[in-house]
C-alpha cells in the first residue's frame, strides 16, 4: 500500500518538477496528492525561526505569511513536533490562535492542518495544509499526509547533500532512513566531526553519494568503526573493523 | 517465584509504569524484558506500524545489534509482517534452513541460535497496529497458557500506546504511532553519540541511557533528545555499573 502511494508521489514529483519552478514543486505535489486546497512548507532554522520554503498558491502563501507574522497557526505548532488535525476555523476553541483564526477565515480557509517534518531529534519544519470547506481529513488523507511529510524530509536532506534533480526521485524511493544504523551512524559522526546530528546526516549522505554506495552500507561501516570522519583533516579515514557489539 | 506470582508481579509493575507522563519506549522495553521471564522465551520485542503501514522496530529485551537486526529485517519479511498483515497470531513456528518462507529472516535467526518464533498481533478496534515478537533458543512448545499470557502482554503493549495520550480516533492514533517511531530514532541518534563519546557498544549505550533516565526520573526519549541537542553531555550519564545496582 505504501509503495503504491509513494509511487504516486514520485510520479507527481516528476511531472510537477517539469511544470513548476524548482521551489514550489513539493508544495504543488502535496496539494494535489492530498486533494486539498493548498499547501505550504516551512523550514525551521537553527534558532527555531521559521522560513517559508514554498507555497502551492496565492491563498496558501497569504495564510503562511499571516502565520509567520503572528507566530501562531498549524505550521508553528507542527514544527514543534505535534501534528495538528481537525482544526475547524469556524468553531472557536478557546485560547487557540485567537488572532490567526479570524484572519485565516477572511482569507477563505475553513480547516487547517499541520504535520511535523522531523527525523528523530532533528526538526526540519512542517507541512501546513488548508481546505476551503470545514471538516477533518479522512483516514487515508491523514496517513498520506504523514507519508508526504516524510518524503519532504528526505527531499530536504537530499538537496542539502547536493543530489542532482535526476537523482532525487531514485534516491527518495530508498527506505534507508528506516534503518536504525543510519541514525546511530549519524550520532557517531556528529561527535567525530563536532557537528549537529542533522549536519552529520547530510555529511553521511553526501559521502555515500561520493562512494556510490547505499546510505545503509556506509552507516554500517561507521557503526563498526571501519571508517570515520577525522575532524582535523576533514577527511574520511578507514580503520579496523570492530563489530560494534562486543557481547 | 511460581508462574502465577511472577505474572501478578509483572502486571503490577507494568501498571505501575503506566501512570503519569510515562515514556512509551521505556515501558515497551520493560514489557519486552518481562515477557522473556513470564513466557520463558529468550528474546522479545515490539514492532509498530507507521501511519503509512510499514512495520518498524520500537523496543526489545536486548539492544544488541544482532538482535535489533532481526527486527530490522522484519520491516520487509518475517513472522511480525505475516502476523501484522493477517491479524492472526503465529505460535510455535519452528525455524529451519529448508523452509523458504522467510529467506532473509530465517538464516539470521538461526545464526543467533533461535529455534522457534512466535508473533502476537497488537489489535485495536479492528486495526492491527503492530506485533509482539518472541524468540526461543531451545526446542519445546509454548503451551496454550503461555500463548494466553503472551497475547495478554501484547494487549498491555497496545494499552500502553492508547493510554499515552487519549487516543480517540484514527488521526490521534496515527500521531501516537508516528511519535513512538520517531522516539526510537531519537534514541538511536543518542546511542550513536554515546558510543562514540564513551567508546562503548550499542547495547551498553542504550542501557546507560535507560538507567540514567530511570535514576533521575526523566523520560528516556526526553533524555535522548537532550543528548542529541547537546544540552546534556554523554559524559554526564551515570556509569552503567552504578546504574545497574540502582
Amino acid at each position: 500500500m505504501t509503495e503504491d502511494r509513494l509511487f504516486d508521489i514520485y510520479a507527481l514529483m516528476e511531472r510537477r518538477g517539469r511544470e513548476d519552478s524548482k521551489g514550489s514543486a513539493l508544495c504543488a505535489v502535496a496539494e494535489e496528492f492530498l486533494a486539498l486546497d493548498g499547501a505550504a512548507i516551512v523550514l525551521a532554522s537553527g534558532n527555531s525561526e521559521l522560513l517559508s520554503l514554498c507555497t502551492s498558491n496565492h491563498t496558501a502563501g497569504a495564510l503562511l505569511d499571516l502565520e509567520l507574522t503572528l507566530g501562531e497557526g498549524p505550521a508553528v505548532d507542527a514544527s514543534r513536533g505535534d501534528a495538528v488535525g481537525d482544526i475547524n476555523l469556524l468553531h472557536a476553541t478557546p485560547s487557540n490562535w485567537a488572532t490567526y483564526r479570524p484572519e485565516a477565515l477572511a482569507l477563505g480557509a475553513r480547516a487547517v492542518f499541520g504535520f511535523p517534518i522531523r527525523l528523530g531529534a532533528i526538526r526540519f519544519g512542517a507541512l501546513s495544509l488548508f481546505r476551503s470547506s470545514p471538516g477533518p481529513l479522512n483516514e487515508e488523507q491523514n496517513s498520506d499526509a504523514y507519508l508526504m511529510a516524510s518524503v519532504i524530509g528526505r527531499a530536504i536532506l537530499a538537496a542539502q547533500a547536493g543530489s542532482s534533480d535526476e537523482d532525487l526521485v531514485g534516491e527518495l524511493s530508498g527506505s534507508s532512513l528506516l534503518d536504525i544504523r543510519v541514525h546511530q551512524a549519524a550520532g557517531m559522526l556528529s561527535v567525530q566531526a563536532s557537528m549537529s546530528v542533522k549536519d552529520a546526516l547530510v555529511l553521511l549522505r553526501a559521502h555515500a553519494f561520493g562512494l556510490e554506495c547505499q546510505l545503509s552500507e556506509l552507516a554500517n561501516l561507521v557503526v563498526s568503526r571501519a571508517t570515520r570522519f577525522d575532524r582535523d583533516s576533514q577527511t574520511w579515514i578507514d580503520g579496523v573493523i570492530d563489530d560494534g557489539d562486543e557481547q | 517465584m511460581d508462574r502465577e506470582s511472577l505474572l501478578v508481579a509483572t502486571l503490577v509493575e507494568l501498571a505501575d509504569n503506566l501512570v503519569d507522563d510515562y515514556d512509551l519506549i521505556d515501558v515497551l522495553t520493560l514489557l519486552s524484558l518481562r515477557c522473556v521471564d513470564a513466557v520463558d522465551v529468550d528474546a522479545a520485542g515490539v514492532m509498530l506500524a507507521s501511519p503509512t503501514g510499514e512495520l518498524q522496530f520500537v523496543a526489545a529485551s536486548s539492544e544488541s545489534m544482532t538482535v535489533l537486526e532481526l527486527f530490522q529485517i522484519q520491516a520487509n519479511e518475517g513472522p511480525c509482517v505475516d502476523c501484522f498483515r493477517s491479524g492472526h497470531a503465529i505460535t510455535n513456528y519452528a525455524l529451519s534452513e529448508a523452509d523458504g518462507r522467510w529467506p532473509l529472516f530465517t538464516p539470521r535467526a538461526l545464526a543467533l541460535s533461535f529455534k522457534a518464533v512466535h508473533s502476537l498481533p497488537m489489535r485495536l478496534r479492528g486495526r492491527t497496529i503492530g506485533a509482539l515478537n518472541l524468540f526461543r533458543t531451545h526446542q519445546g512448545q509454548l503451551t496454550d497458557d503461555d500463548v494466553v499470557v503472551a497475547q495478554g502482554l501484547a494487549d498491555v503493549a497496545t494499552i500502553a500506546i492508547l493510554q499515552h495520550r487519549t487516543v480517540k480516533d484514527a488521526s490521534a492514533l496515527n500521531d501516537q504511532l508516528s511519535n513512538a517511531l520517531n522516539s526510537r530514532i531519537v534514541i538511536e541518534q543518542a546511542k550513536g553519540m554515546i558510543r562514540q563519546t564513551t567508546n562503548c557498544d550499542m547495547d551498553e549505550a542504550f542501557n546507560r541511557l535507560r538507567a540514567h533516565a530511570r535514576n533521575h526520573n526523566e523520560g528516556l526519549t526526553d533524555l535522548a533528545a537532550h543528548i542529541v541537542d547537546m544540552s546534556m553531555s554523554c559524559k554526564d550519564l551515570d556509569e552503567w555499573a552504578i546504574a545497574k545496582k540502582a
